[in-house]
């Protein structure tokens, strides 16, 4: 079937497998950030925000993504500049093999946009499904702690 | 992936949905959050209908009740204003011990419902709220208990419309026991109570993953029905729980460890409320 998706901003016409998952025509579309790892909603790294909101693009399917907007980590490095995320993710640690970024900074994102000045607890609470293999996640609270510092909010530690 | 599906179908009423999944059950599945279709590794899926254009993504408010269309995310279930007037930080901090942030923004509280899951968390909590279903099929809409819904022949199963929720002045409590609030849980137990004064005038035990379908313990409810809401009567329903505990064994746990935990998280849930109330 053919498909119109709208993927940081540009459309695209796509041909899908009516039964296919968004991760599989993101990463053929050439959006290679989204990351595949368990393939069964538990690890976080295909997530992908779908009209800003946090998702799993493994688990949805391709069609139902059709009149949404999907938003990758490439859209945040369009000026060539890294993103205040991944600065500070860089500058904590928090950033080692570098697999679970992509998905790291989207949660992020969001999270922050619908509270710029989150507590540790809802920082956890937000973070939780994305796992990472390296880090041991300390040093990606203390980033996203880091972020509101310099954003000049209040910090609730 | 889903291999052998050939038609992605987005309905836009009710009937439509329900008549293109009843004229081919056996090819056809229902697609609400997807987290549970998305991993289904069948090769007879032929067709899905895609429920997000029913309309059935809201939450409203009636004289004495709370309506929320099948459709709804967990997610947004939970911090929606007009459920936390009602539920308080029931919903709230109950939910947040689903899954994940990512999960929880698709999966919906009809899907959560629908595939009759032992485990989960969100059904052991409807249950304690007294929720009833809207469900249509062949004969229009009906009002049905979650447990006539679970009663239902596969072959006949309606499609869930809306939860609709009393709002008769509870207070409540959740407990999840598990390695991660991601993983499943091996016991679940929400604790409704209806105070007057600190008597307990009625009270809903349900106890969830024992691994069975969640299910209300009456023993336990009819055991502190009259009694004061205090650290006594906490314990007197640690140990109706335990004395009438109904579960089972799986890879998770031993239905004694269930016992155990089940007749602990009562006796907690109700010294929190309590606590919250008192
Ligand atoms: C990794 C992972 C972790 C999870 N963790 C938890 C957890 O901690 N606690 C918890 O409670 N749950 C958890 N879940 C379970 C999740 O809540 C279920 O997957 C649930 O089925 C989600 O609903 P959905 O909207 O995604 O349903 P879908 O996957 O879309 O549908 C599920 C089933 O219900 C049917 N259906 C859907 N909507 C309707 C309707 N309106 N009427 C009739 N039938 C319908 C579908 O046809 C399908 O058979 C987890 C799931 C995953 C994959
Ligand atoms: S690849 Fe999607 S959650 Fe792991
Ligand atoms: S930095 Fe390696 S998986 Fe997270």
């Amino acid at each position: 079937m053919k498909l119109e998706l709208t993927i940081n901003g540009r459309v695209h016409s796509v041909e899908i497998d009516p039964g296919e998952m968004l991760l599989d025509v993101l990463r053929r579309l050439g959006y290679k950030s989204v990351r595949r790892s368990c393939n069964s909603a538990s690890c976080g790294n295909c997530t992908v925000l779908m009209d800003g909101k946090p998702i799993l693009s493994c688990t949805t399917f391709a069609a139902r993504a059709m009149g949404h907007n999907i938003e990758t980590v490439e859209s945040l490095s369009e000026d060539g500049k890294l993103h205040d995320i991944q600065e500070s993710l860089l500058e904590t640690g928090g950033a080692q093999c570098g697999f679970c970024i992509p998905g790291f900074v989207l949660t992020t994102k969001a999270l922050l946009e619908e509270n710029p000045e989150p507590t540790e607890k809802e920082i956890r609470e937000a973070l939780n499904g994305n796992l990472c293999r390296c880090t041991g996640y300390e040093s990606q609270i203390k980033a996203v702690l880091n972020i509101t510092r310099k954003r000049g909010g209040h910090v609730n530690e | 992936m889903l291999i052998n599906v050939k038609e992605y179908f987005k309905p836009t009423s009710v009937q439509e949905a329900f008549e293109l999944f009843n004229e081919d059950r056996s090819h056809s599945v229902l697609l609400a959050g997807g987290t549970t279709v998305a991993l289904m590794k069948s090769s007879t899926i032929e067709r899905i209908i895609d429920l997000e254009n029913l309309g059935l993504n809201s939450i409203a408010e009636n004289e004495d009740s709370v309506v929320a269309g099948a459709m709804v995310t967990i997610e947004d279930f939970r911090k929606n204003p007009i459920v936390q007037k009602h539920f308080g930080n029931f919903f709230f901090d109950a939910f947040s011990l689903v899954g994940s942030w990512q999960l929880r923004n698709m999966a919906t509280i009809g899907g959560s419902i629908a595939p009759r899951l032992g485990w989960s968390d969100v059904t052991t909590c409807l249950i304690a709220t007294g929720a009833r279903l809207i469900v249509y099929d062949e004969q229009g809409y009906k009002n049905i208990s979650i447990d006539e819904f679970n009663h239902t022949p596969k072959e006949k199963k309606p499609l869930i419309t809306n939860i609709i929720f009393p709002g008769d002045g509870y207070h409540y409590s959740f407990k999840k026991f598990s390695k991660s609030t991601f993983d499943i849980a091996i016991i679940n137990v929400a604790v409704g109570v209806k105070l007057n004064d600190d008597i307990i005038e009625d009270t809903r035990v349900v106890v969830g993953s024992r691994p069975q379908f969640p299910t209300r313990f009456s023993a336990v409810e009819e055991g502190i029905k009259g009694l004061k809401l205090d650290a006594t009567t906490a314990s007197i329903a640690r140990n109706l729980t335990f004395e009438n505990f109904e579960g089972g064994s799986n890879l998770k746990a031993s239905v004694e460890y269930r016992q155990h935990l089940a007749s602990m998280f009562v006796e907690r849930a109700l010294l929190e409320i309590r606590e919250m109330v008192l």
